[in-house]
């Protein structure tokens, strides 16, 4: 609920004036679990699915990649998509351009271990005009990426997005659902939610249509980061146990410059 | 005929207490204060000779039943001058007393006061009396009294997390407690999201808190009773009495009506926004407001010699507003009328009928998003209480009360742009029909007994859609119940309380209860907000369930001027409500299916020793305990701690006259930490860096402590009407950086390493207040 989350990041500001100091913590090294990154969508004929092991608190996060497993994908009229080794855990299938109401499962096999999950691809809405917004908060000015269209009436829709700042990595801000603002014309505020934007900044912005369970994993990702006492992993569609998940989504991307 | 003897042998042994002895007459009567006529409870009336005495009531009232004959009694109370009195008690009859108080603290003499739950006899354990002294001379954070954070400081409370309020009771949930202000349910008992709370000191008279072995006139929660009585107005002399603080200003005002015979009270106080504005450095202080305020009031008047009206009531509320960003505000308002009635030196009976609501409205305006939030809880009780003082050895409780409970929950709706879909939730209601009967009891001079039971009806009322969920939270089907009752939830809460001196000094004391609790509060985020969810048992959600047991020992030592004590608690809990990960309850019609349901224990070991009189005044506590759950859905169904989990707890209290007009105060606090769930691993998702969290609350925070130092200066007493004193506090005396919860994030030049980092929410807060009287 927006309100609940203004309201707990206004008690967060609160907390601002006080102090914050680097600490060393014991934490224990779980077993590494498999997860599977697969993020699909309909922007180019390009997919990549990630597949990877968790790691150490103190560990670096990027090598961790699983060098032979087997990935395919098959879709509801079973054409099926069987994705190569590219480097670094990254799978990768050069002619896929996915459908938007077809189902797609996906199946693969780590060590003798079978992980699938399936996902039927949402349509796009479009989106009727973008900007750039400014909010003033204690003195300091903050600026959000404004998207603005008109939600289907009586359809469940999910959206989710990342952002990229000056050419750097895409990364996940915020997933938004219409419980509150079906059917009616809608604004979604979208900014990075480590690097603040500052004028001159060039952004690009995805935007995917996902399913509810894509849009379920996010929601609980961003619930995990507001003060919440008892954060938990965000709930998997992909079975055995896998961290990760599986969303073949609508996307299109928006080039937004902040002005000086 | 056999079966009729059977029965009559113990039957006439349990009626014979009350058939009271021709050779003996009740004495009875009031004990008040000699300057302002208020009554005072818990003064001790005992004969001399043979320690046969009695303790008066809240109201005053006290009786002893004697052999007929002369005898000597001493009349005391803390903080007053004892009285000696020969009376001749030839038949029943009343005698009042009035008692001087002491001018200079310095002559304050040992007292063998009974405080309940301290003295060697009493069968009620687990329990704390807390008189407004005791509250004003523990120093605070920002030099405000405040009881919720004194009681923190017992055995087997703590504290919800460092400056907030909500306070836990022997491993309990926050929701687990009924906080009554004389007799009203308070459903948020904080300011500014649990820095303060939202009890005047100065409006009130004394507070009662019940861990264990509560008795059966009390029942709605399930893990403890905070009876708080708001003081009655001075019926002799107008005088007022206020402060200025570093946070806050108050003011408390009262007087007669008519002289001798009614009396008001009046208290307010306010924060000020911009004080803790500037501790926010907030730049842009000129459409924002933080504040909060409550008023407190209070009418006494005698209608006779035998009957007294009560009226009281509280207005409170907090408002946060960050220019055109958000809004919110919430508040309670309490209303209680209360008849008493002495029928006879035997019979009292107290009629109360009582309002007591909630309410917040949060809301985001802006160009492009508009709407609002609000939600309402409320409820009305009528009671009826009798109680029979059969004889020193015999006193019946009974009584029967309906509260009509109802939950307005969080409708969403929208102003100027529609950037919502106004939403409205169906409101939930119920009624809580409650019986109860008890019977304190001394069979012997040993053995004292207070046993009874409490019957409970919770009716869900109908005219609401009833829906069942499948395993994952989802809707499966939908039922519009249209009768006026959709389900009953009938249940017995037996009850009892019972000790055993073993000498002079010393007792066992040993206590068991079972509760049920109806209302239930949902919340799931470190601080307690105004917004955590309240609701009512219904079809889906069945009651919450406690059963206690406690046993204990008491002792006191060097002629009473110490009172130790050691009690071992056990609970079990029973349909516990958790919430599903990632679920929001808000405005949403199907939340029932958002809820979990499991089973919790919660054990421990408390000490306390407590100085009570001399120069040096205070008391140690220290708690060794366990909280845990069980849900299927959260950890895997296995047994995890619960957030309160706390294993070493301890305070220590001290209060030092140091002169005529100096007194220090110092407490100091060390706990382990909470338990917590940090990562144990972490991957990589979409350029994301997730945290891996394998068990729930398997780790700790790091370790608490604290200590407050607070001197007092008062000025010696002229002869002028208004008299002032200072009062300097430093909070956090040797500025311990202690976590308040701790933050993770990537390394800002390898994101790749991940950080933690402790948020720590006060340093060392230096406080200043000034205090009048007149």
């Amino acid at each position: 609920m927006n309100a609940r989350q203004y309201l707990i990041l206004s008690y967060l500001l609160l907390l601002i004036s006080s102090c914050e100091e680097k600490i060393d913590l014991d934490l224990h090294k779980a077993a590494a679990r498999v997860v599977i990154d697969a993020q699909l969508s309909d922007a180019s004929l390009v997919q990549r699915i990630r597949v990877s092991r968790s790691v150490g608190f103190n560990d670096l996060v990027n090598a961790s990649g699983v060098k032979d497993a087997s990935v395919s994908i098959k879709d509801n009229e079973n054409r099926i998509y069987s994705f190569q080794y590219e480097k670094d855990g990254y799978y990768i299938h050069h002619n896929f351009k996915p459908v938007a109401g077809r189902t797609y499962t996906l199946n693969v096999t780590v060590q003798k271990q079978q992980y699938s999950s399936s996902c039927r691809m949402p349509s796009y809405v479009a989106v009727d005009s973008t900007g750039i917004s400014e909010k003033s908060l204690t003195g300091k000015t903050y600026f959000f990426a404004t998207l603005t269209f008109k939600d289907p009436a009586k359809v469940a829709n999910y959206y989710c997005y990342t952002v990229s700042i000056n050419g750097g990595p895409f990364r996940f801000t915020n997933a938004q659902s219409d419980q509150f603002n079906d059917g009616l014309k809608v604004t979604h505020y979208i900014s990075d939610l480590e690097t603040d934007l500052s004028p001159g900044d060039e952004v690009v912005v995805r935007r995917y249509c996902v399913d509810e369970k894509a849009y379920r994993y996010w929601n609980e990702y961003q619930n995990n980061n507001l003060s919440n006492a008892a954060p938990s992993n965000p709930k998997s569609n992909i079975s055995n146990n896998a961290l990760g998940y599986f969303s073949v989504a609508s996307l299109k991307e928006y080039k937004l410059k902040i002005g000086r | 005929m056999r079966p009729i003897i059977q029965y009559f042998l113990p039957i006439s042994l349990v009626l014979s207490p009350f058939i009271v002895s021709a050779q003996e007459a009740v004495l009875s009567g009031i004990v008040r204060d000699a300057s302002t006529g208020k009554p005072l409870n818990g003064a001790v009336i005992i004969t001399v000779n043979d320690s046969i005495g009695a303790t008066s009531d809240l109201r005053g009232y006290y009786h002893l039943s004697l052999p007929r004959g002369t005898h000597r009694f001493a009349i005391s109370y803390i903080g007053y001058q004892q009285q000696i009195a020969t009376i001749e008690l030839l038949q029943s009859h009343e005698r009042n007393f009035e008692l001087k108080p002491f001018a200079n603290r310095m002559d304050e003499v040992l007292v063998s006061a009974k405080e309940k739950g301290e003295s060697v006899d009493d069968p009620h354990m687990s329990t704390v009396h807390l008189t407004m002294k005791d509250i004003k001379d523990v120093p605070v954070l920002f030099g405000e009294k405040d009881l919720l954070k004194t009681i923190q400081l017992l055995p087997g409370v703590q504290s919800g997390g460092e400056g907030s309020t909500n306070f836990h009771v022997r491993g309990s949930d926050g929701g687990q407690n009924l906080i009554l202000l004389d007799q009203a349910t308070v459903f948020n008992a904080s300011h500014l999201f649990g820095f303060f709370s939202i009890f005047n000191s100065d409006a009130i008279k004394d507070v009662q808190l019940y861990k264990g072995g509560i008795p059966a006139q009390f029942g709605g929660r399930i893990s403890s009773v905070l009876d708080i009585s708001m003081l009655d107005g001075n019926k002799k002399q107008f005088s007022g009495e206020g402060g200025l603080g570093i946070i806050a200003s108050r003011i408390k005002l009262e007087g007669p009506l008519t002289q001798d015979k009614s009396s008001f009270l009046f208290s307010a106080r306010r924060s000020y926004a911009d004080s803790f504005l500037k501790l926010a450095k907030s730049k842009d202080m000129d459409n924002n407001s933080l504040y909060f305020y409550d008023l407190n009031a209070k009418l006494s008047i005698n209608l006779g010699k035998r009957t007294s009206l009560y009226l009281s009531g509280y207005h409170g509320k907090d408002n946060l507003k960050y220019s055109d960003l958000f809004h919110i505000a919430w508040g309670n308002s309490t209303a209680t009328a209360r008849l008493n009635h002495q029928f006879n030196d035997k019979i009292s009976s107290n009629t109360s009928l009582i309002y007591s609501g909630f309410n917040y409205q949060a809301g985001v305006s802006s160009q492009q998003i508009d709407f609002q939030v609000a939600s309402k809880i409320r409820n009305a009780h009528a009671k009826q209480d009798f109680s029979y003082y059969a004889n020193a050895n015999n006193t019946i409780r009974l009584g029967l009360g309906a509260l009509a409970q109802s939950i307005k929950p969080a409708n969403l709706s929208s102003d100027k742009i529609q950037s919502v879909n106004p939403t409205t939730i169906e409101n939930q209601r119920g009624i809580d029909l409650g019986g109860y009967i008890s019977h304190e009891w001394k069979p012997t001079t040993d053995l004292s007994l207070q046993y009874g039971v409490h019957v409970r009806d919770f009716i869900v009322l109908g005219k609401r859609t009833f829906y069942q969920f499948d395993k994952n939270g989802k809707p499966v089907s939908e039922k519009r119940d249209n009768s006026r009752i959709a389900k009953h939830y009938i249940n017995l809460e037996p009850r009892i309380s019972a000790s055993l001196v073993l000498n002079e000094h010393s007792s066992l004391k040993a206590s068991y209860n079972r509760i049920v609790q109806n209302l239930h509060q949902l919340t799931n985020t470190t601080a307690s907000l105004p917004t955590d969810q309240y609701v009512l048992s219904s079809v889906t959600i069945k009651p919450q369930r406690v059963d206690q047991a406690v046993l204990g020992y008491f002792r006191t030592f060097a002629n009473k001027q110490y009172d130790f004590s050691v009690e071992a608690y056990y609970k079990r809990l029973g349909n516990q409500i958790d919430i599903r990960n990632g679920a929001t309850l808000q405005a949403k019609a199907y939340f029932e299916g958002e809820l979990l349901f499991g089973v919790g224990r919660a054990y421990g070991l408390e000490g306390y020793l407590r100085k009570n009189s001399g120069r040096l005044k205070g008391w140690i506590s220290y708690t060794l305990s366990k909280s845990r759950r069980k849900f299927s859905g959260i950890n895997g169904g296995n047994w995890f701690n619960a957030r309160q989990d706390r294993t070493h707890d301890l305070s220590v209290v001290a209060n030092y006259v140091l002169s005529n007009n100096w007194t220090l105060s110092g407490t100091f606090v060390f706990n382990t930490g909470n338990a917590v769930t940090f990562p144990s691993g972490k991957y990589l998702v979409n350029g994301k860096s997730m945290f891996y969290y394998t068990e729930r609350n398997g780790y700790r925070m790091p370790d608490y402590h604290r200590l407050d130092l607070s001197a007092t200066y008062d000025p010696p007493k002229t002869n002028k009407r208004f008299h002032s004193s200072w009062t300097i506090g430093i909070y956090n005396a040797y500025n311990r950086k202690n976590a308040y919860t701790i933050d993770f994030r990537e390394n800002k030049t390898n994101p790749n390493l991940t950080e933690a980092y402790k948020i720590i929410l006060f340093g060392i807060v230096p406080s200043v207040t000034w205090n009048f009287k007149f």
